[in-house]
């Protein structure tokens, strides 16, 4: 059992977000956090199995929530001034929170602005340093029309998830720097 | 839930601090307004009108105020490591650039340039790249002598504590000798009006764990720590010794109201530093002022104190909350107190709120005893964060 595996993967587009049937609640968040929160939940992963409280969540929003922040800041001519309920998804981090409040998960979290890769790779290092006893690493890339105009961007609304678990088989065996590991990264950012 | 850190995975020390803050430019300004129990909250005309609930903010003396600073978050990022640098100056003179690392926190990045270009305001090229973090980060890494691995950290308000964490991950991994960890956010229309659409701000400033406490006040900084390996620092050098995270799981912009996921985190804290709750000497609380944040953490101050619960303040009424930029000059402050062997106070607060820990510091005092020290975090998305810092 000194092996990490991925052991459930996903990627979802903004198609799979339109045919999503995840209650109410899901409407009100913003594109990221749908997204990151429908990838997580193809994973079809037992939580109950891992133990909720030592299930970590580290996360990769490779454009912050600039997307969000420029729909937020564009409302504040609006009736009664800009959007508490945006405002709260103007954080990169949201989408965490969104999924540990659905899957009630307590481990521990982390957020990266950047490469696909950081996420991955701190997911691993969480559950070989024993912070948790398996992470979910979310890959999430939004820039919307709106935001891409301003700043000169290609459009992009993906996101996708894998699990990461100290097994003995997988989906793929965990090694640092796998180039096989790149390879899906760049998949999951190129789709 | 242990730490599995390899055995001979080195320590960690805090080689050098650096801060601009509402208490003013350097690591003096924060060390005065600790010893005087100083507030920097103040009225700024900057948040008159409608879309704000209150002017009454953490204002950096930031050059160009006023005029036409579009790169604020460069700029106090840029202040707070060259003084951490400098006090760190001989402990990296003998560490390569390429083993010296750089992790950034911020929430927001240089969220001004977002509001020109909204308004079709000038904005250099460089204030809209900043306007994201990552390259925020990278180009600070690169004017500040570190070719080592850089990381962008964006945990809402537990960001600084997890950047900490995270550059002494790097240490402990051998990736880098040094990492100069800096965080930042700057007060910006964009907040204030988001604070005041959730009607978080208390109107004549914050008053952390006060009885008629009404919100928080913005604030803003730049702060910055250089962490080292523990054996190229100086002996005196105070250390990390543990640290611990959670998430509520219970709500995106409340904390859980019976305060476990915070107790949870400290556990964890505890238990990664190898000490009992009585090892505790002084804990620094997130301490926003608001209603539900302060009883939260009162609770989850007793859940792991029981009733010998340390002395307790919180700096958010001294600095307003500096968001991504919170944790490392929060923990800054905590680096002076062991240092001096001085238990800050809690700049505002006048009458403890019913729960309040009975150990609630309001004024400053020295300590015969401060050898460690606790630092707590919590924001957005239910996450929680607890270091643990102290003496050899």
């Amino acid at each position: 059992m000194n092996s990490l595996f991925i052991t459930a993967a996903s990627l979802v587009s903004e198609a799979d977000v339109r045919a999503a049937r995840l209650g109410s609640r899901f409407g009100r968040l913003d594109l990221a956090s749908q997204l990151a929160l429908l990838a997580v939940e193809k994973l079809a992963a037992d939580f109950d199995g891992l133990g909720r409280e030592r299930v970590g969540i580290c996360l990769t929003a490779a454009a912050g929530s600039l997307s969000t922040d420029a729909a937020y800041w564009n409302g504040r001519a609006g009736v009664g001034g800009p959007s508490p309920t945006l405002f709260a998804y103007t954080l990169p981090s949201a989408a965490i929170g969104e999924i540990a409040i659905r899957h009630r998960l307590m481990g521990p979290n982390l957020c990266f602005v950047g490469h696909e890769s950081d996420a991955l790779s701190e997911a691993a290092h969480l559950i070989l340093r024993g912070e948790a006893a398996a992470c979910l690493a979310v890959f999430c890339h939004v820039v919307t029309p709106a935001l891409a105009a301003m700043i000169q961007w290609s459009p992009a609304a993906r996101a996708g998830a894998l699990l990461l678990q100290r097994l003995d088989t997988g989906l793929h065996r965990w090694r640092e720097n796998d180039r096989d590991i790149a390879a899906m990264c760049s998949l999951l950012s190129a789709r | 839930m242990r730490e599995s850190v390899a055995p001979n995975s080195p320590a960690v020390a805090i080689a050098g601090c650096g801060v601009t803050s509402a208490v003013g430019r350097g690591v003096a300004s924060l060390r005065t307004a600790m010893r005087t129990n100083q507030s920097g909250l103040r009225a700024c005309e900057r948040f008159n009108g409608p879309l704000f609930q209150s002017n009454i903010v953490g204002a950096a003396p930031l050059a160009g105020v006023g005029g036409d600073l579009d790169d604020p978050a460069h700029q106090l990022a840029t202040e707070a490591l060259r003084e951490a640098r400098e006090q760190a100056h001989e402990v990296l003179a003998a560490i390569p650039e390429t083993r010296v690392g750089l992790v950034l926190s911020t929430t927001k990045a240089n969220i001004e340039a977002l509001e020109r270009l909204a308004d079709g305001r000038p904005c250099s090229t460089a204030a809209q790249r900043h306007l994201q973090s990552n390259p925020l980060a990278a180009d600070l890494a690169a004017a500040n002598g570190a070719s080592g691995p850089v990381q962008c950290v964006s945990v809402a308000c537990v960001s600084g504590l997890v950047a900490l964490q995270q550059g002494a991950k790097l240490i402990q991994r051998g990736v880098a000798d040094a990492v100069l960890v800096v965080g930042v956010d700057h007060l910006s229309a964009f907040v204030v009006a988001g604070f005041t659409a959730l009607k978080a701000i208390d109107t004549v400033g914050c008053r952390p764990f006060d009885r008629d406490r009404g919100g928080l006040s913005p604030g803003e900084a730049g702060a910055a720590l250089v962490l080292a390996r523990a054996d190229l620092a100086p002996l005196s050098a105070i250390r990390l010794l543990g640290w611990g995270n959670s998430n509520d799981a219970n709500h995106l912009t409340g904390p859980s109201r019976d305060g476990s996921g915070l107790a949870l985190a400290i556990r964890r804290a505890l238990d990664s530093a190898q000490l009992p709750p009585s090892g505790i000497d002084y804990v620094n609380a997130h301490g926003t002022g608001t209603p539900y944040n302060d009883a939260m953490e009162s609770l989850a101050l007793r859940a792991v104190f029981g009733e010998h619960c340390p002395p307790v303040s919180g700096a958010k009424g001294m600095l307003g909350h500096t968001l991504g930029a919170a944790g490392l000059i929060e923990t800054i402050l905590c680096v002076l107190a062991l240092e001096d062997r001085w238990l800050p106070g809690t700049p505002r607060l006048v009458f403890p709120a019913e729960g309040a820990p009975a150990s609630l510091l309001i004024e400053p005092r020295s300590a015969a005893r401060l050898d460690r020290v606790l630092k707590l975090n919590t924001g957005f998305g239910g996450v929680n964060g607890a270091l643990i810092l102290g003496h050899e």
